[in-house]
C-alpha cells in the first residue's frame, strides 16, 4: 500500500514537471471553451443551457484521448516497462496510477469549466448537481478507458497520435456537441453511438436523469477494462 | 561449490528463427560469469529468459537467490529524479530507500536531477542501483559499461569489484574483452545461440592453443608475428633481423588476447 500511494504522490509530481499534461489537460480545452463559448453563445441563443456539459465533454475527451495514449506509451513502449518488469514493480501500475493523475486532472479541467462559465458567458448551472458530477465521473473513466486502449495496442508515439486523432475528431464531431445528433445522417449518427461522447452528453445535459444512458457507457468501460487486461499479458509476454 | 544459477536445456526461438540452442551452463555462488559473444548471438535472450522477461520455450533455469537485474537497454520516465526511482523501487521492493546505496553508488551528487538530464554515465550507475535494491543475491548486468567513457568505465569495474567482494553473485554480458578478461572468473562463449564455451580464460588459452603474439619495433616499423614455438621463432627473427642489418628497438612477446581467441572461435578458426 505505501509503494501504491508513492507511485500516486511521485505521478502527481511527474504530472506538474510536464507540459503536456498542462497543454492536453488544460490549456487547449480551457482555450476552446472560451473561444467556442463565445461564438456559441453569440450566434446560437440558448446555449447558454448546456454550454457547460458541451465544452465539458469536449475538454474530457480530448484530454483523455490526446493526452493519455502518449504517457502510456512513454511507459510500455519503452524499455522503461523492461526496467519496471525486472525490478519487481507490477506491470499494471503504469496504467493505474496514469489513469487516476489523468482523471484527477480531467475533473480540476471540468470544475475550472463548471466555475468559469456563468461568469464569462452567463451559462446555466446544470440542474441536477449531484447527478451532473456523478456523470461527469462515469464519463471521465469511460473516455479514460478507452484512451488506455490506444496506448497500450498502439505503443508507438507517431502512430498514437493518428489513432487519438481518428477517435478524437468523431467524438465531437458524432456527439451532438457541434451539431444536433438527430439533424446527422443516418450512418453518421449510428456511428455516434459508438463513443462514448455521444452517451456522455446526453447524460450530462439533460433536465432529467436517464439512467438507462450509463449502460452503454459501462459497456464501453467494461470491454476496454478487458481489452486493456488482454494488452497487458500480452505485453508482459513479449 | 553451491550454483547460483542453474540453465538446462535452454531453447528459445522467434517463428523459425532458432536463437538459443539447448544451453547448459551453470553459475556458481560468489562468480562473476561473463557471456560473450557477438551481435545476434543471443547473450541477451539469455539473460532475459534468466530474468523471467523472456519465457524459454524449452529447458529449465533455476534461480537460487534474489536477482538484481540492469538491463542493456534501459529507461526511465524522463521527468522522474534519480533518487525518486530509487524510492519508487524499493517501496515495490517492500524496503526502505538505503541513502548508503545513493551514497555507495555515487548517485548523491545527482538524485535531485531528472533522467532526462543525467549523463550516460550517470544513468548506468542508477540503473545499477536500482538493481542493488532488496540487497539481491545474484546480480544480471547486461552491457553494463555499454556507452560508457573510460573513466565511467573504470568506476564501473571498481563498483563490480567491490560487490564481488561483498560476495554477490554476476552474470554480465559483454563486448569489452578487456573487461570480461580483467573482471570475471569463468566465460560462456555464445555462437549462433549455441555455446562453443565454458569455463576460465586460462581454459580457453589451453583449449585454442598456445600461441603467443610477437611483436618486433625496428627502423623498418613495427612487424607483428605468431607462433607457438616462441624461443624458435624469436631466434629466427632476431636472426633475420641482424642479417637485413634493421636495428630492433623493442621486442614485446604476450601469449593470446581473450579477444583473439574469441575472435578465431567465432570465426570457427578453431
Amino acid at each position: 500500500m505505501k509503494a501504491f500511494l508513492y507511485g500516486i504522490a511521485l505521478q502527481g509530481r511527474l504530472d506538474i514537471r510536464s507540459k503536456t499534461l498542462l497543454i492536453t489537460c488544460y490549456l487547449v480545452p480551457l482555450l476552446f471553451f472560451v473561444v467556442m463559448g463565445g461564438i456559441f453563445t453569440s450566434i446560437m441563443p440558448g446555449t447558454e443551457a448546456t454550454l457547460i456539459p458541451a465544452m465539458t465533454v469536449f475538454g474530457v475527451t480530448m484530454g483523455a484521448l490526446i493526452g493519455l495514449p502518449p504517457t502510456l506509451v512513454e511507459i510500455y513502449g519503452t524499455d522503461i516497462r523492461k526496467v519496471y518488469q525486472a525490478n519487481g514493480v507490477p506491470l499494471v501500475l503504469g496504467l493505474v496510477l496514469c489513469n487516476i493523475s489523468a482523471f484527477v486532472h480531467l475533473f480540476i479541467m471540468s470544475l475550472i469549466l463548471y466555475f468559469a462559465a456563468p461568469l464569462l458567458f452567463q451559462a446555466e448551472f446544470p440542474i441536477q448537481t449531484g447527478a451532473y458530477f456523478g456523470c461527469l465521473a462515469i464519463f471521465i473513466a469511460v473516455s479514460l478507458s478507452i484512451a488506455s486502449v490506444i496506448g497500450l495496442a498502439v505503443r508507438d508515439q507517431a502512430k498514437t497520435s493518428m489513432v487519438s486523432i481518428l477517435f478524437f475528431l468523431p467524438s465531437i464531431l458524432l456527439s451532438g456537441i457541434m451539431f444536433p445528433a438527430e439533424m446527422l445522417p443516418k450512418g453518421f449518427a449510428a456511428a455516434g453511438r459508438f463513443f462514448p461522447a455521444s452517451w456522455g452528453y446526453p447524460l450530462m445535459s439533460g433536465a432529467v436523469f436517464q439512467a438507462e444512458l450509463l449502460i452503454p457507457l459501462l459497456a464501453m468501460f467494461l470491454t476496454a477494462g478487458l481489452i486493456c487486461a488482454a494488452l497487458l499479458k500480452r505485453i508482459s509476454r513479449k | 561449490m553451491n550454483t547460483a544459477i542453474e540453465v538446462h536445456g535452454l531453447t528459445k526461438q522467434y517463428g523459425n528463427h532458432i536463437v538459443l540452442k539447448n544451453l547448459n551452463f551453470t553459475v556458481y555462488e560468489g562468480e562473476i560469469f561473463a557471456l560473450l559473444g557477438v551481435n545476434g548471438a543471443g547473450k541477451t535472450t539469455t539473460l532475459e529468459c534468466i530474468e523471467g522477461l523472456k519465457k524459454a520455450d524449452d529447458g529449465q533455469i533455476r534461480i537460487n537467490g534474489k536477482m538484481g537485474i540492469q538491463l542493456q537497454s534501459a529507461s526511465l520516465p524522463e521527468r522522474i529524479q534519480a533518487r525518486e526511482a530509487v524510492s519508487l523501487f524499493a517501496y515495490w521492493n517492500q524496503t526502505e530507500p538505503d541513502p548508503g546505496l545513493l551514497e555507495t553508488m555515487g548517485i548523491q551528487e545527482f538524485a535531485k536531477k531528472q533522467y532526462v538530464q543525467l549523463s550516460t554515465g550517470q544513468k548506468r550507475r542508477l540503473h545499477l542501483a536500482l538493481a542493488l535494491i532488496g540487497n539481491p543475491d545474484i546480480l544480471i548486468l547486461d552491457e553494463p559499461t555499454a556507452g560508457l567513457d573510460v573513466e565511467g568505465r573504470i568506476a564501473l569495474h571498481e563498483q563490480i569489484r567491490q560487490l564481488k567482494a561483498q560476495g554477490k553473485t554476476m552474470v554480465l554480458a559483454s563486448h569489452d574483452m578487456v573487461e570480461v578478461e580483467s573482471l570475471c572468473d569463468r566465460i560462456g562463449i555464445l555462437i549462433e545461440g549455441k555455446l562453443a564455451f565454458v569455463g576460465t580464460v586460462a581454459q580457453l588459452n589451453e583449449k585454442i592453443g598456445k600461441q603467443y603474439n610477437i611483436s618486433i619495433r625496428s627502423e623498418a616499423g613495427v612487424a607483428q608475428f605468431a607462433t607457438e614455438d616462441i624461443a624458435e621463432t624469436l631466434l629466427t627473427l632476431l636472426a633475420q633481423y641482424k642479417a637485413e642489418g634493421k636495428g630492433i628497438s623493442d621486442i614485446h612477446v604476450d601469449r593470446g588476447s581473450l579477444e583473439q581467441h574469441f575472435i578465431s572461435m567465432t570465426r570457427g578458426e578453431k
